[in-house]
């Protein structure tokens, strides 16, 4: 196969916004708090001890503070840094506004993770220009709506891998447009990292085999690039060229899968704690699939220790799983297999999968069908009174503190 | 810093439009005023919903919380500015 010979195929007539919000935990706390504003602060999911940044100001960024930093680590670099408990029910309701904006300019539009968005706004901006009035205008709705210390880059161009790596060029902030003549010089300038997908696994086993820029990634052949990374392969020849096939998808996939994670506030060592913290996790993880109509038919279990190996598996099972119970029992299971018994243990998980729509018809085995009545009782008293409004007698002591990280907040949860 | 409270609070609003505003109120027998609404945002409970406002004046941000369904106003934050 050869290399490519020319950067631009095929016709690509589509207009791509790709909206990212500018530090978007820490400037919705700016926005809240002015007292805040212009300083380094930093968003952590628990103040003090064991928490990363989930998401730092601009300042902060200037002094060398990162996302997913430690705190310790983070006022190790900035010592001025301000630590801000997260607050996700706040922020899940500004992203609920800001997709509402985006939805009043398309229906074409495809949440990507909490503070991020494409749009297809081929038909409603018709070019380049409409497109750049369209950002504008989203800029100037989200400063009313939202406040003017909430803010966002936006990347326009013809497809949604470009639209992503030019939003990240002007922060923050900014409008960066790529049509398709300027898809080369574009790309000349950008690092391979800033695909969305290149992780630095992929990255160091590009730099193995001599590709470190846009120009040497031009220069390999397709079945260089296969022969290395497989699908993959096809994938990065694509990107190379600047091209991506992937729609807008305004609406949702079925899930996959349903899980919940939590690092305790001190580590464990004690199984019967391990138990009771994975209960309630399985407790939320049932109670997901519940309220949206599925069973799982498999169960995933994983355990991080203190010195942040981990450990876990998972297994089919022939019959639907809904109940909090069960996916424990079924879970724990799984981690005692894998489970150093010496470890202590920081992070525990269930994920329920292998999902599908609940068939409607219940159980004819007695005993199931009190267990049914019983939780349809207790999703009736959750729906119309909130997440603690019951637990069970053994998880009477065992509290989680609100995450501020995460792909969408669940009110319900 | 940040103080965490959940004081009932004896408040007087401004109707702005459809939007409520808050413009002073009165907790632990002072009176405050409200220089800036900086952030409105609701959250969910079961079925019952709260409204919080993020205001400030010169010295101070507070959070206040406004429950419809009681219409009970309650003061959940404090941050004090220099402190």
């Amino acid at each position: 196969m050869a290399a490519h010979g020319t950067l631009l195929r095929g016709s690509m007539k589509q207009i791509i916004l790709h909206i990212d919000m500018n530090s978007y935990f820490a400037s919705v706390e700016q926005q809240a708090n002015p007292f805040l504003r212009g300083k380094p602060i930093g968003v952590t999911g628990k103040k003090h001890t064991r928490s990363v940044v989930a998401a730092a100001s601009t300042e902060a960024k200037r002094l060398g503070v990162k996302t997913a930093m430690s705190t310790w680590e983070a006022r190790g670099i900035c010592p001025s840094l301000l630590l801000v408990e997260g607050d996700p029910k706040k922020y899940s309701d500004i992203t609920a506004r800001f997709l509402k904006i985006f939805h009043a300019y398309t229906p074409n539009v495809e949440q990507f993770s909490i503070d991020e968005a494409f749009l297809d706004v081929t038909g409603e901006a018709e070019d380049f220009l409409g497109a750049v009035i369209m950002a504008k205008s989203i800029k100037e709705d989200l400063r009313t709506e939202c406040g003017e210390w909430i803010t966002c880059s936006i990347g326009i161009a013809p497809n949604k891998l470009l639209a992503k790596m030019a939003s990240r060029h002007q922060k923050p902030d900014g409008i960066t447009v790529v049509k398709e003549k300027d898809i080369p010089a574009f790309l000349s300038l950008s690092r391979l990292e800033d695909v969305c997908g290149i992780g630095p696994r992929i990255l160091r086993r590009l730099n193995a085999l001599g590709i470190y820029t846009f120009a040497h990634l031009q220069k390999t052949s397709k079945t260089t690039l296969i022969q290395e990374f497989k699908q993959y392969g096809t994938w990065l020849w694509l990107v190379a060229l600047g091209e991506d096939g992937e729609p807008v998808e305004a609406i949702d996939d079925p899930p996959k899968s349903m899980g919940h994670s939590y690092t305790v506030p001190r580590d464990l060592t004690s199984p019967r704690d391990m138990k009771r913290v994975l209960l309630a996790l399985a407790d939320r993880v049932a109670w997901r699939l519940r309220r949206d109509g599925y069973v799982a038919f498999g169960v995933a279990g994983h355990i991080r220790y203190n010195d942040f190996s981990h450990a876990g598996g998972s297994e089919r099972f022939h019959h639907p799983i809904e109940e909090g119970g069960i996916l424990a029992r079924l879970c724990w299971n799984i981690i005692e297999r894998h489970r150093h018994p010496d470890k202590p243990v920081r992070l525990i998980g269930v994920t329920a999968i292998m999902l599908q729509p609940k068939n409607a018809q219940s159980s004819l085995l007695s005993g199931d069908q009190k267990i049914q009545k019983l939780f349809c009782a207790l999703d009736h008293l959750q729906r119309v009174f909130g997440p603690r409004s019951w637990t069970r007698a053994s998880l009477i002591h065992t509290r989680f503190k609100e995450r501020s990280s995460g792909f969408h907040y669940d009110h319900d949860l | 810093m940040y103080e965490s409270y959940d004081d009932p609070i004896n408040i007087l609003v401004e109707f702005v439009g459809n939007c409520v505003q808050p413009r002073e109120f009165v907790w632990s027998n002072r009176l405050y005023t409200v220089d800036q609404v900086n952030l409105v945002h609701t959250t969910q409970e079961g079925e019952k919903c709260y409204i919080f406002f993020s205001v400030s004046n010169a010295t101070n941000m507070f959070k206040l919380r406004f429950d419809p369904s009681a219409l009970e106003w309650r003061l959940m934050e404090l941050y004090c500015a220099g402190a």
